[in-house]
């Protein structure tokens, strides 16, 4: 029993000072983790919609999304949020901005694991560049009779990006304070 | 869709559509180390969906009532491999005392399992998994099912591939492609077929 | 033995992957672009240079009964040091090999070298011994990923290599080509084994 004890001690030695140089690489890298990432978020947000100050809020429906307004006048720029949805073979994020008559004003691609040089084409600027300018109504893929021309050979990636980002739209045009119907 | 409808898409998920072995590359080492009998790849299999269950099931609760609750994640990678490791242990123990006919058909392959990184990718995997509508995170249910789900998908293949390499034995092969090579060969001709499930909408 | 010697062994006569065959699944996954590879490679070559120096260091206080687990908290450790420092410093390559980062721990390779050869000789061997297994898996990530790219691609490290007349197979950098360009490699290297 003596000696199971000390196995066990032993190997409970070698745990403890594991951890505690993990909490030590941790406590080192964490802040930068943290620090790039809510830049890059900061950025593809100013990116969308410049010169604006944003307001997190979250809709009935669960979604978080950023109510962008002018610093000086707080007049109601425009919204953004990330949509996500399921693709082809990965969850599809996709961060949009829209102006304050829910026009799109455009996409950037955060995070999908679709087929690459089929659906992961998706973040390249010749497919997210024409979201620019829609409105809600016209943000199907062209199959499904809107103006979205779909990525040859990855109609399902198209479709999801498409629909997520109409429903997100949906989603935030509703919500009472933003003067959306009910 | 109903629950039970997102489970029924789970299951298809991990069986067929993004089937542990062929589309996620995981536990690779016994799908081409141990197919080469179909009765040691039904055993293995069996361990597999076994561990991969109970692994699922403890790995959740650790996570979210330890890691998160802690906020000590960056313990995860060395605490959910500590736990596979025990709960191997342990399981070998119980089976070996209690049921020694189970023990006979699985005992060699468990030590085993510790090192299948289909064990821990399911693991992890099932902390940042979502639900079938994209929004939803895993709870307990989901993943202890999600672990059983992947645990079939990965006997399936391995039976497929055991009984494919079973009649391979009695063909012809170049020298050069025996063995390894040509079991490679066969798992991308497998990987091909199940693309077909891929982008299958349910 | 010398240092240089022991080095060597791991990148040809003893290549942990086309020889041993072993860690194949991060041989299958990473290897869809060459900077994946080199990527994945030196991630495992790290963990596996520290873990065989510390495991080395500490095998005459290890109970033997114990080692096992004792040697999976000591590469756990350092596998989780380079998940978060690549977290950190090049998020564009965490990113793109995902879960396989913390998957090094079950990589056979390292688990192997720890009981074969780091808890049986000493310090400065074990260093060599991993770095040449290190190396030695990286040289392979690469091969099979150069393969890949270039046929799946068009390109290497990211630069047009194939003229642009040249349509890429997309099938070499799905799931499918991954097993079928191993296999053909594998085929390839046995037949120059033979030639000899």
């Amino acid at each position: 029993m003596k000696y199971y004890l000390k196995l066990g001690l032993i190997l409970f030695i070698f745990c403890v000072v594991a951890t505690g140089i993990l909490a030590y690489v941790n406590s080192l890298t964490a802040p930068v983790i943290a620090q790039r990432k809510a830049t890059e978020e900061k950025q593809a947000r100013e990116a969308l919609i410049p010169n604006a100050e944003f307001e997190e809020k979250e809709s009935d429906q669960g979604l978080t999304y950023f109510v962008a307004k002018d610093p000086e006048t707080a007049e109601i720029l425009g919204y953004t949020f990330i949509a996500a949805d399921l693709g082809y073979s990965s969850t599809v994020q996709t961060m949009v901005g829209v102006d304050s008559g829910f026009k799109v004003l455009g996409i950037r691609i955060v995070d999908q694991g679709e087929t690459p040089g089929l659906g992961a084409n998706c973040t390249l600027p010749a497919f997210t560049n024409q979201f620019a300018g829609l409105a809600v109504e016209d943000i199907y893929v062209n199959k499904d009779g809107g103006v979205v021309v779909a990525l040859s050979g990855a109609t399902i990636t198209s479709r999801c990006i498409a629909n997520s980002l109409r429903e997100g739209i949906i989603d935030v045009q509703d919500e009472p304070e933003q003067g959306g119907e009910q | 869709m109903g629950y039970l409808g997102q489970i029924f898409v789970m299951a298809m998920t991990a069986i067929f559509i993004q089937n542990f072995v062929l589309a996620r590359f995981l536990g690779l080492c016994p799908y081409l180390g141990v197919s080469k009998k179909l009765d040691s790849a039904l055993g293995m299999g069996l361990a597999v969906i076994f561990v991969m269950t109970l692994a699922s099931a403890f790995t959740f609760l650790i996570n979210k009532y330890l890691l998160i609750r802690y906020d000590i994640l960056y313990l995860q990678t060395i605490t959910f491999i500590l736990t596979i490791a025990a709960l191997v242990q342990f399981v070998e123990m119980v089976i070996q005392k209690n049921a020694p006919a189970l023990y006979n058909s699985l005992g060699v392959f468990l030590p085993l399992i510790t090192t299948n990184c289909a064990v821990l990718g399911v693991a992890i995997l099932n902390t940042t998994a979502f639900r079938p509508d994209g929004v939803t995170a895993y709870n307990f249910l989901d993943s202890v099912l999600n672990g059983f789900f992947s645990g079939v998908g990965f006997t399936v293949v391995l039976l497929a591939m055991a009984g494919i390499r079973m009649r391979l034995e009695k063909s012809e092969i170049p020298k050069s492609m025996q063995g390894m090579p040509i079991a490679l060969i066969l798992a991308g001709i497998m990987a091909l077929a199940f693309y077909g499930f891929m982008g299958w909408k349910i | 033995m010398s240092f240089i010697k022991q080095l060597s062994r791991g990148l040809i006569k003893e290549n942990p992957t086309f020889v041993i065959v072993l860690g194949m699944c991060p041989t299958l996954a990473v290897t869809t672009s060459v900077i994946n590879a080199l990527g994945m490679g030196f991630a495992a070559t790290f963990v596996l240079i520290c873990s065989n120096a510390i495991i080395s260091l500490i095998k005459d206080i290890t109970p033997s009964k114990i080692r096992i687990p004792v040697y999976v908290v000591v590469i756990a450790a350092f596998v989780s040091v380079v998940d978060m420092v690549m977290a950190a410093y090049v998020p564009a390559l965490h990113k793109s090999l995902g879960l396989f980062i913390p998957l090094i721990v079950v990589n056979c390779i390292i688990l192997g070298r720890a009981e074969a050869f780091a808890s049986k000789n000493n310090v400065i061997m074990s260093i060599a011994d991993g770095i040449g297994m290190g190396l030695g898996f990286t040289l392979s990530l690469s091969l099979v990923a150069t393969v890949r790219e270039i046929i799946g691609a068009g390109t290497w490290l990211g630069m047009r290599v194939t003229p642009l007349t040249y349509d890429p197979a997309l099938i070499a950098i799905l799931a499918p080509g991954a097993f079928i360009t191993l296999g053909f490699l594998m085929a390839l290297m046995n037949m120059l084994k033979e030639k000899k």
